[in-house]
């Protein structure tokens, strides 16, 4: 009887202490009891990249270890992310360092979430001279009324660029030259490419090889920008996908698929995407991000051979692609903000971390050098000397990233508006003209205004 | 327990049932602070962000506009069109309820194995859901499904784009829907019709009765409570479905066909950033689905018997 009694109260405040204690922190986390300081990381990282930052951590950590106590580091998954940071914000515990996107700096600054790194650069002499992408870069200043001017609030963790890719193996196949990186196809060649490569391999009756595999979402901005029309105005207040040169440039990129059928259709999309239809070798062009690099020079993912080259041009002759980007940024409210500003200096800047990033030391590259010195340096040679497993034209990607007459690289339109909810509208319901169903002009005139409104929405949801 | 019709009378407590009393509420304790916790406390606060245009970074009382958020969401086209869909996915819920009480019957006799094949039933209720709903894209896929290859093979024509097309996408998510719910109906409706008392069937038998009216009058009114808390949970359920969408048409759909409420929610709070508008959202819902469930249990009168 007593032992039952006993063991009723102890499960009785168990579950009660339990249930209040979930939620409640407290303590002050940010010195070890000798004085040393504490840091916590909080990033996105696929698997085969959250070991790489931890043993990177670990190195500054032993490197300062006089004065560093624990780092902590969370790492989730890029889908997960902005919801935990969000919580964080909510519950004010936010992490010493973590990612910010360009989209967001604005807002986080405002909203007194992130410190301004500058001083704290300054003050420790860290330059950023020899940082690559000065785009990415500069993404991150922000003066108090606009982004791109003014004191860093973040230092870039990559620049990475969405560039087009080739499968060699189907062009030695069908005897058709390679395309030349120096001189990217107008729109007509691209097409007459692709007529080439689309064909019913096994003859039964169906297309199962095609030009090239569009996406909506992500492959569909080439096309617009590359013929001088963007998304949006100039302030990104207003849609302007009913001007010419835009429906001109939306008609070809539908017309590859539509008129020309040298993609595969919405409904084949739909049973198999076009990223495992380039995977499985069906189409002859499929973009390549930085980040892809290294599943695609793996043979077990894609057992062909391939190389980079730009996406077709049309009126401008340009070659557009998209650029992205994500910083690490240092919390308003760490107690060690001149720690975590070292840190994040080291992860963004220093040449060791760098080298293991982009494959020098390792071999398998996560992302572009950060470094110019090393981009152009050791970089380049450990591709010319076979270590690292890469490309060979991977001078596209660096086309990209810093420009020239032919080759240029932006951020996307979403990137300077609250939310991307108006773009969102566009790409899922562009199948509606992809798949026969609705004209250009009907499309535009239908979600045009849709856009706006969510647009509207966006801007409205931040004054 | 005594009956509950006597108005209570206060009177002071001896000890013995103080300490009774005592723990009586240290038991209560938990469950009641995890309720405030878990669920009293976020519904109080959604319902203060739904009053603001809290984007998730910006100060929410700084922000506070009224009931603009719920003036707002009448006249979102999407918000409607979402309503819609949620509830034309409802469809399924008869004919669930339909399904399992047949197969429960059928499942109700000594047959061999039939242990088996209660437990083959039961599979996809514990089953995980994304787990399932990533399997059944599969069956659905277009070119590779399995319900295309049989619908080739009868037909001899190509099946539609399940999950691509406005009107497909619904009735494939509703297949999917009673699929996964059935396990647990025919359980519980099992469950029911072994409380009916045999002499019921044997006195109707020898009033004349035949199958069909012992069915009708005798198993369906008396698995009614069965079907009243199918039926409760079943549109609780409705109202919030998510994943399933999440999982096998993650853009909601060819123009917005196969999103639910709950989606759009989750989409407006966390996709855009709107927490307000989410919120506000989120809070109607709440409202519907008590207003739904309140009526289902003032109708229950009319037609759910219970055995004396």
């Amino acid at each position: 009887m007593k032992l039952r009694k006993v063991s009723a109260i102890i499960l009785a405040t168990v579950l009660a202490v339990g249930t209040i204690l979930t939620g409640c922190g407290g303590k002050d986390s940010s010195t070890t009891s000798d004085g040393k300081k504490n840091l916590s990381v909080f990033i996105f990282a696929n698997d085969h990249e959250s070991p790489i930052y931890k043993g990177m951590i670990e190195q500054w950590q032993k490197d300062h270890e006089d004065t560093i106590g624990n780092v902590d580091v969370q790492i989730t998954t890029q889908d997960e992310y902005s919801k935990t940071l969000t919580g964080m914000m909510t519950a004010q515990k936010l992490p010493d360092i973590f990612y910010v996107g360009p989209e967001s700096v604005q807002q986080f600054v405002e909203n007194g979430y992130i410190e301004n790194l500058q001083p704290l650069l300054d003050k420790q002499g860290i330059s950023t001279d020899d940082l690559v992408a000065k785009e990415a870069l500069n993404s991150y200043r922000y003066d108090g009324e606009k982004v791109g001017e003014g004191d860093l609030y973040a230092l870039p963790k990559d620049a990475s660029v969405f560039a087009y890719a080739y499968n060699k193996d189907l062009f030695d196949k069908e005897g058709i030259p390679y395309p030349d990186p120096e001189n990217p196809y107008t729109y007509d060649e691209f097409v007459e490419v692709c007529k080439k490569f689309t064909k019913d391999t096994d003859g039964d009756g169906e297309v199962d090889q095609w030009g090239c595999g569009l996406a909506n979402a992500f492959m569909v901005q080439q096309y617009i920008w590359s013929n001088g029309a963007t998304f949006l105005s100039d302030d990104y207040k207003t849609v302007e996908i009913d001007k010419p040169e835009f429906k001109e440039a939306l008609q070809k990129y539908i017309d590859l698929t539509v008129t020309h059928k040298v993609t595969p259709t919405v409904e084949q999309d739909a049973s198999l995407g076009v990223y495992q239809r380039w995977l499985a070798g069906q189409e002859a062009f499929y973009a390549c991000g930085t980040w892809d690099v290294a599943a695609f020079m793996d043979k077990e993912t894609f057992p062909f051979n391939w190389d980079l080259c730009a996406y077709p041009t049309l009126s401008t002759g340009k070659s557009m692609t998209w650029l992205g980007t994500v910083g690490f940024c240092v919390s308003a409210n760490s107690k060690n903000k001149e720690e975590a500003a070292e840190l994040v200096s080291y992860l963004c800047a220093n040449e060791d971390g760098q080298k293991e990033l982009s494959g020098v030391v390792g071999g398998q590259s996560i992302q572009l050098p950060n470094l110019a010195s090393l981009a152009e340096g050791e970089f380049r040679t450990a591709i010319e000397s076979g270590d690292l497993p890469f490309p060979s034209n991977v001078d596209v990607f660096f086309n990209y990233l810093s420009g020239n007459d032919k080759y240029e690289g932006r951020f996307q339109e979403t990137t300077y508006t609250p939310n991307a909810e108006w773009f969102d509208e566009f790409t899922a319901n562009l199948d509606n003209v992809k798949n026969g169903s609705m004209t250009v002009d009907e499309f535009v005139k239908e979600y045009q205004p849709k856009m706006q409104e969510a647009l509207d929405n966006a801007w409205d949801s931040v004054e | 327990m005594s009956g509950g019709n006597t108005k209570p009378v206060k009177k002071k407590m001896n000890k013995a049932e103080f300490k009774e009393h005592c723990w009586g509420l240290t038991f209560v304790a938990p469950a009641f602070i995890g309720f405030c916790i878990f669920m009293a406390f976020p519904i109080a606060f959604a319902f203060v962000a739904s009053l603001t245009k809290w984007n998730g970074m910006n100060n929410m009382l700084d922000n506070f506009i009224g009931l603009a958020n719920y003036t707002k969401l009448l006249t979102d086209a999407k918000f409607w069109k979402v309503l819609v869909n949620t509830i034309i996915y409802m469809v399924g819920i008869p004919i669930g309820m339909i399904l399992g009480l047949l197969i429960a019957v059928a499942m109700n006799r000594k047959i061999r194995g039939i242990k088996v094949l209660r437990t083959l039933y039961y599979v996809p209720v514990v089953s995980s859901l994304v787990a399932v709903a990533i399997l059944w894209m599969w069956v659905f896929n277009y070119d590779y499904g399995l319900l295309n290859s049989i619908v080739k093979l009868i037909s001899g024509a190509h099946g539609p784009n399940w999950l691509g097309d406005e009107f497909w996408v619904k009735i494939s998510m509703i297949i999917f829907m009673v699929w996964k719910g059935l396990g647990s109906s025919i359980i519980l409706y099992l469950s029911g019709l072994q409380g009916i008392p045999r002499d019921y069937y044997e006195a109707a038998q020898i009033d004349g009765a035949s199958g069909w009216n012992l069915f009708r009058y005798i198993t369906v009114p008396l698995v009614s409570p069965v079907t009243f808390y199918l039926l409760i949970t079943g549109l609780i359920g409705g109202f919030q479905v998510f994943v399933e969408v999440l999982v096998m048409v993650p853009t909601g759909g060819l123009n917005y066909s196969a999103a639910t409420v709950v989606f759009y929610l989750y989409d407006k709070a966390f996709g855009s950033n709107q927490m307000g508008y989410g919120s506000a959202m989120a809070f109607l819902l709440a409202i519907l689905i008590f207003i739904v469930t309140a009526i289902n249990f003032k109708g229950q009168d009319k037609w759910v018997k219970t055995i004396e």
